[in-house]
């Protein structure tokens, strides 16, 4: 196939090839960007009409020539061409500039290469490449949707190659799906980018478990779901922010950014098929029955894949609860560009020393371990050892059966 | 609540004011004896007298700087200009007096008045009695500006506008006032300066004012039912102050934007909204910025020449159909 250059206007005549992206004897793929044009007015890049090997190049970077020219002849292995060019555009007699009319779409425009400023932002923030996301708009454009829905793990266009295949040899290769593709970049890049370190309190949820107690079966008869330690939890890390603000914060390039609101990100587990971590937004402003309720909220939509794409902007912390499964401790993966991230894991009674009437005494208690990581390139030990603290003490003396109904 | 013409709402307003405050006069072409051209203000002669409500000379010079010394002078005033084209006769006096004597006087001189006009177009009138002019009093500091889309809207807002310390502008849309609407019994006062969310969608904003925000609402309804497409429609309602807050957290959402403007393409409102979602919320944009306004041409008079310039709920569709992928 011949490939000439392009009508870039109306009234442009010829353009200068500025440079070729190909060589001869290259593979060369359609709508990959083979040679870029200038003129007085515009410059672009233009795509190759069709997949084949670059045959030969007639034209070199910095020739000026006429609309029409051939500059070079991609073999696409159909038979020799005296090929039209792919686009024909006729210099339509436009009346001259109609500046104040409606713009119509161009026509011919190849919105598969242009991204809009969301879509760049988004890609830019998940160290994401447009080649990696399947465009479903008009023309292959990639949306906003179409990068959420990649980032939420959504399998945009199934792909065969995602299926267990047996081998016969008592190998079963399950390839990693994108949520599992876009968790594994992700905990790899925060691990070679935050230099976690794992610190942990051992906290006594008696306060917590009178509260609990109080909301009893009451509370599940009415709201549908049980009361759990963690809102409780999610309220004192909150209170504990307010005084402690540099937890609540993003790494950018060389600057610590603090925000204000703290936007709660939940880790929320999708039956062993994959980690998603939606927020729960100024989660400080709530009461624990509402962070109750709208933990319980993400978690139920995640689950049944309704989260929003809202639902997983502009987190600032992040609780990962393991509890669940009776573990001691874990390390949890700093949530980028998070700063610290808490790992919340079973609270079991255990025989504690306590106080009584000012003497030692052993008595059994609800405890539970809070571990969190944090990144020392924004803070120190002694910081985040004094967020800890202030932590557990919020935990272990609120009154908080005053809390709950 | 009770069903109102959104002329009736005009007066309803007006009386609710002049009953609640004395020093609230009327005053304008035709308004008194034959209740307004448009019947807009039947019955405020018969219930408040000639001295508060007054026909005028066929003078809009006039009515506005009667307005502006009444203002000056402890009174608030309501002037009617029958037709906004004719604000182009008394335009030194709204926008080189009226709008700068608070700023000039270091406050010494505040003007609470309110001018009441009939704007825009879709009722045959012609080049010289169809145009909407919203965007003319918006680019004037020190005048607020207001265009309702329903007769309760036009109730409270008015009221609003006659209690505000400012002068503001106030723009009825002649195409609107024989359209009915529920209008809350008793005094009703709304807010100036606040948008209104009157449809939720996912896909896109549509922002819309005054007799665009049905067009909007019912071109979105066709799009949700043969594109699938949600479009969130807002109703501007006031475009000095403007309610940016509602506005740009609806075009984060949905990261897509068209206006619907009655007014003409150069320099419409929507001009000035792009530039507002450009620089605050760029890089939450997923599609260019859309506008669908009537084209910089004088409004036609014969029938279907004037319906093809004002945006149609059919232009707005297929607009939309076109651009939103």
């Amino acid at each position: 196939m011949e490939i000439v250059m392009p009508q870039l206007g109306e009234t442009v005549s010829e353009g200068t090839l500025t440079i070729w992206h190909k060589s001869v004897g290259d593979e060369v793929t359609a709508n990959e960007v083979l040679f870029e044009i200038g003129t007085d007015k515009v410059e672009m890049e233009v795509p190759a009409p069709t997949s084949g090997v670059l045959k030969e190049i007639r034209v070199d970077a910095g020739e000026t020539v006429g609309v029409g020219t051939i500059l070079a002849v991609i073999d696409d292995g159909s038979a020799p061409v005296t090929a039209a060019p792919a686009e024909t555009p006729t210099a339509k007699a436009a009346p001259a500039a109609q500046p104040l009319a409606e713009p119509t779409a161009a026509p011919g425009r190849d919105k598969s290469l242009k991204l809009s400023p969301v879509v760049r932002k988004l890609l830019a923030e998940s160290n994401l490449q447009p080649s990696q996301i399947t465009g479903t708009g008009r023309d292959s454009r990639i949306k906003r949707g179409d990068v959420l829905a990649f980032l939420n793990g959504a399998p945009a266009a199934p792909t065969p190659a995602h299926m267990p295949a047996s081998s016969g040899d008592g190998r079963t290769v399950v390839p990693f799906n994108r949520r599992r593709q876009m968790t594994a970049e992700h905990m790899v890049r925060s691990k070679a980018t935050s230099a976690h370190v794992l610190q942990a309190v051992e906290v006594d949820f008696s306060n917590v478990d009178a509260a609990r107690r109080r909301a009893g079966s009451k509370w599940k008869a009415k709201e549908g779901f049980s009361l759990s330690y963690l809102p409780f939890i999610a309220k004192a890390v909150c209170d504990a922010i307010a005084e402690f603000p540099k937890i609540n914060a993003h790494v950018e390039g060389d600057n610590l950014v603090t925000f204000d609101a703290v936007n709660l990100a939940i880790a929320v587990d999708l039956d062993f098929e994959g980690l998603v971590a939606p927020v729960v937004r100024d989660a400080g402003s709530m009461a624990v029955v509402d962070l109750a309720r709208a933990i319980n909220d993400i978690a139920a939509r995640a689950r049944r894949d309704a989260l929003r794409p809202d639902d997983f902007q502009g987190a600032t912390y992040t609780i990962s609860n393991n509890g669940t499964f009776g573990t001691l401790i874990t390390a949890p993966i700093i949530n980028q560009p998070q700063v610290a991230i808490l790992s919340t894991d079973a609270v079991i009674k255990k025989p504690v020393a306590v106080v009584v009437d000012g003497t030692d005494a052993v008595a059994v208690r609800p405890v539970g371990v809070l571990a969190q990581s944090f990144d020392h390139r924004a803070i120190d030990g002694a910081y985040s050892a004094a967020f800890l603290r202030r932590l557990k003490d919020i935990i272990e003396t609120r009154e908080w059966a005053a809390a709950v109904p | 609540m009770a069903e109102l013409t959104y002329r009736e709402a005009v007066a309803a307003a007006i009386a609710q004011e002049m009953r609640r405050d004395e020093n609230v006069v009327f005053l304008g072409e035709d308004v008194a004896d034959a209740g307004g051209v448009f019947k807009t203000t039947v019955g405020l002669l018969d219930e408040f007298g000639p001295l508060r409500v007054r026909d005028t000379p066929i003078s809009e010079q006039a009515i506005v700087g009667a307005a502006m010394g009444a203002a000056m002078t402890g009174l608030r005033p309501i002037a009617e200009i029958m037709f906004s084209d004719f604000f182009a006769v008394c335009w030194d006096i709204i926008t080189n007096q009226i709008a700068k004597s608070r700023y000039m006087t270091n406050g010494q001189v505040a003007l609470p008045l309110v001018i009441r006009t009939a704007n825009g177009g879709g009722v045959r009138f012609g080049a010289q009695h169809s145009q909407s002019l919203e965007n003319w009093a918006m680019m004037v500091p020190g005048l607020k500006v207001v265009a309702p889309s329903t007769p309760a809207d036009i109730k409270g807002l008015l009221a609003a506008a006659i209690r505000d310390p400012d002068p503001v502008i106030f723009f009825e849309q002649k195409s609107l006032y024989g359209i009915k609407g529920e209008v809350p019994d008793g005094e009703h006062v709304d807010t100036l300066g606040t948008a209104k969310i009157v449809r939720g969608g996912d896909d896109v904003t549509i922002l819309a004012l005054a007799a665009m925000v049905s067009r909007a609402l019912e071109a979105a309804e066709i799009l949700a039912a043969e594109d699938g497409i949600g479009a969130n429609v807002i109703d501007m309602r006031s475009l000095v102050p403007l309610d940016t807050k509602t506005i740009l957290a609806e075009v984060s959402r949905t990261g897509r934007v068209v206006t619907v403007e009655e007014n003409p393409r150069l320099c419409g409102w929507g001009a000035e909204l792009s530039s507002i979602i450009c620089e605050e919320c760029f890089y939450d944009l997923d599609m260019p910025i859309v506008r669908i306004t009537t084209p910089h041409v004088p409004l036609p008079a014969a029938d279907d020449l004037e319906d093809h310039s004002i945006p149609s709920v059919g232009r707005i569709v297929e607009t939309i159909r076109r651009e939103v992928d």
